[in-house]
């Protein structure tokens, strides 16, 4: 594939700088061997904003997954209990199963979705690095 | 109750705080440690403080309370605080430290590039802080009352005066020592009382014959909770916490977008296990002192509770720890507000010296305290819950479509917030005054219209005003998102 570079897009908005938001963190930590300069002039280009964008919409994706798939199950709790005859006073080792359920059952489910994300996020963001870095 | 006992942790919680206030005071000196630790905080210390900060005094007695008044309609509110934090690592975490923002003001001017949404947010900022500190100082209050018999302003001007103390003398440096530290007391203070009584039931003839079923022995005629109340609560909690002015400035802390990730995971565990046992006090309070939720005083349940089912030198003992707890939550959440509001403040009005930001943080302490001498005591976890709908129909749109969505303006966020603020505000307002009886639920609990309507603004004005989306909007999107550089150059 050729890569075309349009040079108009990267004078603009390297010309606009918010004072004090760009010389910042990050810039600031990298190595002296590394180019910075050449790095945020790729992420500027057309082809580094493509790679942005479908960052940007991959982890607004499985951060709406997540959330989805925690409100459904989180949902269901009382559902189940309402649908389910005689369920919510049934006991589990002498506690009643409608209060270890909401009091304590949902807990290990907002733990593995956060988990799951995390990682999921990560792994997205190591798949950018490899796209961006690959000149 | 022996009043000794409550005077005594009341002043050796205040006594900690102080000394490692000062132990930090030695490492704080630049503007930079004042404000956000200069983020070299690891992710363990860090959550600690995020716990630490969080459970309030709405955490510590409210939900207990609630529980002991509702049951377990109730406890969605545990839940609701817990998952609030999964939102916001879902959808803020990671870009809002890559934001490189102190404040949501810095955060929602460097988006927008716009005077005018900084200055409306620092005004949210600034309510909301003091919303959350006045509820509080109502518990600071509650605490002193039962405990020692004193006279109940002697709670929230003691809380204040230790906060301002320690935020003075070593600003945020300290704080996130202080506030580790208080969330494993608060965590010792509500468990260790609870394997105590756990084995006085089983020491009886059998914990199961004598624990009678809490869904059951219900000790108020309250009606259980609709869907709608309780859909409006979760919405809320989830989109609250997004927004919450302490919650967020923690998040600076993280050397970077990944640690901030690693942060919120490890306050998730933190959240879940210390919500386990308010949840169990409620429990046992339904079965063992439901005469506390008939006569009022259900907020006082965490702290009447050891006594009541341990008598003797060891229920002195506990109910010490459990004082010690509930003061540790007070001053801790109260302080990171200070701290939080102070930022925003002395950036806006004093130019951001350090001396700026000691004046702000008396300020903005003591404007609270003037509020809680004012008005009366509510159920805590209910006005908190409360603050956590203001919160997610002002900040939380403009948060998320911020971090998220290319084409919001400074108007629409300004209109969003406006917006928000003045329909949940009204609906506050109307609630306290038609009293909790009178107050249809539609506006006991608003979060569910409000927080659709302040996205709804927000996104049709920014529609409208696409021409003022900033030029620096793709260079902003493409830091919050992209991973940082060292990471990046390792390769």
């Amino acid at each position: 594939m050729t890569r075309v570079r349009v040079t108009a897009p990267r004078s603009v908005t390297s010309g606009s700088v918010t004072p004090g938001s760009a010389a910042s963190g990050s810039a600031a930590l990298t190595g002296g061997r590394s180019a910075a300069a050449s790095q945020e002039a790729a992420e500027e280009s057309d082809a580094g904003q493509l790679f942005v964008r479908s960052l940007i919409r991959s982890q607004l994706r499985l951060g709406l997954v997540v959330a989805l798939g925690f409100l459904l199950i989180m949902l269901a709790f009382p559902l189940v209990l309402g649908l389910v005859p005689g369920l919510a006073h049934s006991t589990i080792a002498g506690l009643p199963f409608d209060w270890v359920l909401l009091g304590a059952g949902i807990y290990p489910v907002i733990g593995l979705s956060a988990w799951l994300y995390v990682r999921t996020a990560a792994r997205n963001e190591a798949r950018y690095r490899d796209l961006a870095g690959d000149k | 109750m022996n009043p000794v006992v409550g005077v005594a942790a009341f002043a050796a919680v205040s006594l900690a705080t102080a000394v490692i206030g000062f132990y930090g005071l030695r490492i704080s000196r630049t503007t930079g440690d004042f404000y956000v630790a200069s983020r070299t905080v690891k992710p363990w210390w860090n959550a600690s403080a995020i716990g630490g900060e969080y459970l309030s005094a709405a955490s510590f007695l409210g939900v207990a309370g609630l529980i002991l008044l509702s049951g377990t309609d109730a406890l969605w509110y545990p839940v609701g605080y817990t998952a609030g934090y999964l939102m916001l690592l879902l959808f803020v975490a990671a870009p809002l430290r890559r934001s490189g923002a102190y404040t949501i003001p810095d955060f929602t001017e460097a988006r927008l590039d716009s005077r005018a949404v900084r200055r409306v947010t620092s005004l949210v900022v600034v309510l909301v802080g003091w919303l959350y500190i006045v509820p509080q100082l109502h518990g600071a209050a509650l605490a002193i009352r039962i405990t020692t018999g004193l006279p109940a302003w002697v709670g929230p001007v003691a809380v204040v005066g230790v906060v301002c103390f320690t935020v003075v003398a070593g600003g945020m440096r300290s704080i996130t020592f202080v506030q580790a530290f208080q969330y494993w007391l608060k965590l010792t203070a509500v468990a260790v009382p609870i394997v105590f009584m756990l084995l006085a039931l089983g020491g009886g003839d059998s914990a199961a014959a004598e624990l009678p079923p809490p869904s059951t022995a219900n000790p108020t005629a309250l009606a259980p909770a609709g869907p709608y109340q309780i859909i409006s609560l979760l919405v809320a909690l989830l989109f609250g916490t997004l927004g919450l002015p302490h919650v967020l400035v923690r998040f600076y802390t993280n050397p970077d977008g990944q640690s901030a990730r690693r942060t919120t995971l490890i306050v998730l565990g933190l959240l879940s296990v210390f919500y386990l046992f308010p949840t169990a006090y409620g429990m046992l309070g339904r079965a063992f002192a439901p005469d506390l939720a008939r006569s009022g005083q259900a907020d006082a349940l965490v702290l009447l509770l050891p006594g009541r089912m341990i008598g003797g030198v060891a229920g002195d003992l506990l109910t010490a720890l459990v004082v010690a707890g509930a003061f540790g939550a007070f001053l801790s959440t109260t302080s990171g507000l200070v701290v939080s509001l102070a930022g925003v403040i002395s950036q806006d009005v004093f130019g951001g010296s350090v001396r700026g930001f000691r004046l702000a943080a008396v300020v903005s302490a003591l404007v609270p305290l003037g509020i809680a001498s004012m008005t009366e005591s509510q159920a805590l976890a209910g006005s908190v819950g409360l603050v956590f709908a203001f919160t997610a129909s002002t900040i939380c749109p403009v948060l998320l479509l911020g971090i998220w969505w290319r084409g919001l303006t400074d108007t629409g966020a300004i209109a969003g917030m406006v917006t928000g603020g003045v329909l949940c505000g009204s609906a506050m307002v109307a609630g306290s005054v038609l009293g909790a009886a009178q107050t249809p639920s539609w506006l006991a609990q608003p979060a569910a219209w409000t927080v659709p309507a302040a996205f709804a603004v927000t996104i049709l004005v920014s529609r409208a005003t696409r021409g003022r989306v900033p030029r620096t909007m793709t260079r902003l999107m493409t830091r919050l998102h992209t991973p940082e550089r060292p990471l990046a150059t390792e390769r």
